[in-house]
């Protein structure tokens, strides 16, 4: 198969990474929230790691160690850390003593968190479509 | 980029079998396309430095000229299916993602624009053939 855009595999998979991981961002604020979860408790913030991956294709094709590392996600951790406990014996989720623990999750942290895993998704964006319009400028080198 | 230099490449020694072929008018006829295209490939093949780079890329394919033509051909309507499939799971809600698609497209539209061009090129040089004076 002809690659006409270099680097379009690469960049694909960093975008997938990114949306990943703007939708575990939406997903944290969604149930900031939340005191009652399935498995018990308040909700707990998760967090996406990434790692880098071989890019196959490229392997196989010049057996040389010079592969383009993609990226994706290699593991979604959950924050442990303790919510704060606030005293409300009105609340349905609260203890004998009224104490009820609230989410991990600090708004203001996934707002971050979010503004940045839209910049880098923009920045892989960029790089698509400088690889594009690189391939297109070659093409018209011969033309007058 | 490399299918890009290659293609000139092809295409430069495409012309120089055009002139040759024209020096001689005895030995030319007014062949088919692939006939000289068939010309033109062994010239690539006379050619030491032409030939790696045209091992490493066509593959099992590249016997001749026009079997590489025809697999250029057949990996762009290849990318041009995929990226129709693409778009068609993004309008069905398959999950597919939308950026997928939309990559999936462009890179389909640029090997459109690259195998035109080879075509052009192509139809130049026997053009420039034709018009020569004998």
């Amino acid at each position: 198969m002809i690659r006409i855009m270099s680097g379009a595999d690469t960049t694909v998979a960093a975008l997938n990474a990114e949306r990943m991981k703007l939708e575990v961002i939406s997903q944290n604020i969604a149930n900031a929230n939340v005191t009652n979860t399935p498995e018990g408790g308040p909700y707990k913030r998760k967090e996406v790691v990434f790692e880098s991956v071989m890019n196959e294709a490229f392997k196989s094709q010049d057996g040389n160690n010079e592969t383009p590392m993609m990226v994706k996600v290699g593991k979604v951790e959950t924050d442990e850390t303790p919510g704060i406990t606030i005293h409300d014996p009105n609340h349905p989720d609260a203890d004998a003593e009224g104490n009820v623990t609230l989410s991990n999750v600090n708004i203001h942290e996934e707002m971050v968190d979010m503004i940045m895993a839209s910049r880098a998704y923009e920045a892989n964006l960029s790089a698509m479509k400088y690889a594009r319009s690189m391939a297109v400028q070659t093409l018209r080198i011969g033309r007058s | 980029m490399e299918g890009i230099s290659q293609a000139t490449n092809i295409m430069n020694s495409a012309m120089q079998v055009a002139t040759q072929t024209a020096q001689q008018p005895d030995s030319f006829l007014p062949a088919s396309m692939l006939e000289q295209a068939d010309q033109i490939k062994q010239a690539i093949s006379a050619n030491d430095s032409l030939q790696t780079s045209q091992s490493t890329t066509s593959g099992e394919a590249g016997t001749s000229f026009a079997n590489m033509l025809k697999s250029l051909a057949q990996d762009v309507s290849v990318k041009s299916a995929q990226a129709g499939e693409a778009v068609q799971g993004v309008l069905a809600g398959e999950g597919v993602p939308l950026h997928q698609a939309v990559i999936a497209a462009e890179e389909a539209s640029v090997s459109f624009q690259l195998m035109v061009e080879v075509r052009n090129k192509l139809l130049e040089s026997y053009q420039e053939l034709m018009r020569m004076q004998v």
